[in-house]
């Protein structure tokens, strides 16, 4: 090789190099906030790279505005500044307890917060868990974690998959009929959404006629378009997320399926939608907020109203439901700081449960106390093509609003399968 | 069964950007010795300048000829100040630079166009389906299968057929001989290295069109065209073809029926081809012959 010539050997040798390189992933060039030692650190373990990136990123955006917020009150516990530290997990499960480890034992980060995929937010609830810190789920989904994998030392603040698909189910039968197609993503919070649409049919007799598992990552979508083109059903329900549901819905537009059959399903996030091409942006969804709407943030809502200008002139852009997610997340998380007056897993936990707070949307919520599941309503929305004359973002119609406590399981129920080791 | 006609030739098409690709790739990797992990990242930097003609009104047409031509100066750029120094270094050097080069043009699409993705779609003449007797099939993936088509037909005329791609050809099989009998072999490795990427950036026009356009998603149909240039052996023009399109068929008949292996099926088909014969379906000595 030394003549720069490639031969098959070192071909090889490198290609299994860069195959490893790719299919773990590279690391993110991200940027730190420095921080002093009197101040409070607040880790963030996000999917910074990957097909979750830019859900990352507004959390993250929603979180630092929440922080600053705190910050400008004067801090937590009677005047401590909060810092984050901020590590890429590249939504891989195993990196992210990594990086769990090393945001406690190494930047000494006593709290932490992420992620956006459920198998993330998993491994990285049981990796803090294993050292008694106190972790906020803010992104992942699935019913999981805050079902049997639930941690007393685990809360999550965006809704559970099961919240998401009784939230839609009823009103996407009642809509487009009975016969349904899924595309499923092939992990944790694709299994978890199918769960709940199954338990959905048993009460409206939804007949699957089709059920395709996609792996995370799927760039082309033509070979399970035609097999719904064939299967000719009444709705075709879209469970994918990020990059995969932009590839996704992009394809069912150029297959023409869009003008064939609708399309819908329990979420649907701003950030893909507007990647999205106009001709592209279908659909009847379940949604997790909202920044128009009085069903969604009230009429009279300051602190929702504050957050969305402020959010607006930061960034140039509305603040989405995982900005949402990442600014109630911190925000609950420095409470609970500053209500225990520690950052004790256990003191915060107990001061978390089941107190009621209002925040950015109508009519308050709080952290279940079986589950530690924030409950709080989802609303329904359908997409339009483009945006209104005066905003150029706001593409969703919304049309319904569902309270949380008939959309989770009963408390009684998820005592069957959530059953917290406290430390004492 | 009805949907394998229509998937083999989904499969097909996929398999041409494998082809192209693993093209660009191989025609920089036989001659220079540099293996190019930021040519997924030429690939993106072409989508996103298509996107921007586009968002500034400019014709879908024209950007999709114009951004490559800027993606290949920038690609040029690159390879006159830091590929070009490490030519006659272990690839590892050039290996270990471009993987930089693509982690450091991950960040930059991030700072310039966002982290979100961006929407971009084919022109108007090119949106719907045309029936093809078993299938309506999209407009715009018809465009692909033709388009991708002429850039290999282009390739292989260009490579035998005229007094350029003889020296390539040459210059793969003895650098020094074609510089002692007066070729300017820089010069030559300049233009190879812009071939590859004028091939990469329409195909990254494309694929913008195709699929989503993001700061990573060149990097997509990078793995799968490496493992294209190992099925079909290298410096072999044939081989990236038929390897390309071994893998695209092998993928999507393979998510038709287990779509949970449609993610492996290309690296077991590899290592089976690899087992049985080591040099890859069309390997061989020297390049393109």
């Amino acid at each position: 090789m030394s003549d720069g010539k490639v031969d098959r050997k070192s071909f090889l040798t490198t290609a299994a190099i860069t195959s490893a390189g790719l299919v773990t992933g590279f690391p993110a060039i991200l940027p730190s906030r420095a921080f002093a030692a009197d101040t409070l650190k607040v880790g963030l373990n996000y999917e910074y790279t990957g097909v979750y990136a830019s859900y990352a990123q507004s959390e993250t955006r929603g979180a630092l505005m929440a922080m600053d917020a705190w910050n400008a009150r004067g801090g937590v516990m009677g005047g401590t500044k909060v810092e984050t530290v901020q590590e890429d997990n590249n939504n891989n499960p195993g990196t992210a307890v990594e990086k769990a480890r090393k945001l406690i034992l190494v930047d000494k980060c006593p709290v932490q917060m992420g992620s956006i995929s459920s198998a993330v937010s998993l491994s990285t609830s049981g990796a803090c868990n294993a050292l008694n810190v106190f972790y906020i789920a803010s992104g992942g989904h699935a019913d999981a974690v805050t079902g049997e994998k639930c941690e007393y030392s685990t809360f999550r603040t965006c809704h559970s998959t099961w919240m998401e698909t009784h939230a839609t189910g009823y009103s996407l039968v009642e809509k487009f009929g009975k016969k349904w197609y899924m595309i499923i993503p092939d992990y944790a919070f694709g299994h978890a959404l199918q769960t709940g649409y199954h338990d959905v049919a048993k009460y409206t007799g939804i007949n699957f006629v089709g059920e395709d598992l996609t792996p995370l990552g799927t760039t082309d979508f033509s070979p399970y378009l035609t097999k719904v083109l064939a299967a000719k059903p009444d709705l075709l329900i879209v469970l994918v997320q990020g990059d995969d549901f932009v590839n996704c819905l992009k394809q069912v537009h150029q297959y023409g399926l869009a003008g064939k059959l609708p399309v819908g399903g329990p979420q649907v996030e701003l950030e893909a939608v507007w990647a999205l091409p106009e001709e592209a942006r279908v659909g009847f969804w379940g949604v997790e907020w909202y920044y128009k709407g009085a069903s969604v943030i009230g009429n009279n809502n300051k602190l929702a109203n504050d957050f969305i200008a402020a959010y607006r002139k930061k960034y140039g852009t509305p603040p989405t439901a995982r900005s949402a997610f990442g600014y109630i997340t911190m925000d609950r998380m420095l409470w609970a700081i500053n209500q225990a007056k520690s950052t004790n897993a256990e003191k915060m936990a107990k001061a978390l449960e089941n107190a009621h707070f209002n925040s950015l949307f109508e009519g308050g919520g709080y952290y279940r106390g079986v589950d530690h599941q924030l409950m709080w309503p989802m609303w329904v929305a359908s997409i339009r093509a483009k945006g209104t004359p005066h905003d150029q973002y706001d593409i969703f119609d919304v049309v319904d609003r569902r309270e949380a406590d008939f959309i989770e399981q009963k408390a009684a129920e998820k005592e069957k399968v959530c059953h917290f080791n406290w430390p004492t | 069964m009805a949907h394998v006609a229509p998937e083999i030739f989904n499969g097909l098409i996929l398999g041409a950007f494998f082809a192209v690709v693993a093209i660009g790739l191989s025609l920089i990797m036989n001659l220079t010795g540099t293996i190019n992990l930021a040519h997924g990242s030429f690939m993106t930097l072409a989508g996103y300048l298509a996107f921007a003609m586009v968002s500034a009104g400019t014709n879908w047409w024209f950007a999709l000829a114009a951004a490559p031509i800027l993606t290949v100066i920038v690609g040029v750029a690159v390879e006159r100040t830091l590929i070009r120094p490490l030519y006659r270094r272990d690839p590892v050097y050039s290996l270990l630079l471009t993987f930089g080069l693509s982690l450091i043009a991950e960040e930059v699409y991030r700072l310039i166009w966002g982290t979100n993705g961006v929407p971009f779609s084919p022109p108007p003449s090119l949106q719907g389906s045309v029936s093809l007797g078993f299938t309506d099939f999209p407009a715009f993936r018809l465009f692909i299968a033709g388009a991708l088509l002429v850039i290999i037909v282009a390739l292989v005329v260009f490579l035998q057929r005229t007094r350029l791609g003889l020296r390539l050809r040459a210059a793969v099989q003895d650098s020094e001989m074609i510089a002692a009998l007066g070729t300017n072999t820089q010069l030559l490795y300049m233009l190879n290295f812009g071939l590859g990427i004028l091939i990469a950036g329409v195909a990254g026009v494309l694929a913008a069109g195709l699929l989503g356009l993001n700061p990573q998603s060149g990097n997509a149909l990078l793995m799968p065209a490496f493992v294209t240039v190992i099925v079909g052996g290298m410096g072999s023009l044939l081989g990236a073809v038929a390897g390309g399109l071994l893998i695209g068929v092998a993928i999507s008949v393979t998510t038709l029926f287990l779509p949970a292996f449609s993610e492996i099926v290309m690296y077991i088909l590899m290592a089976v081809i690899l087992l049985i014969r080591p040099r890859g379906l069309f390997g061989e000595e020297g390049i393109f012959g």
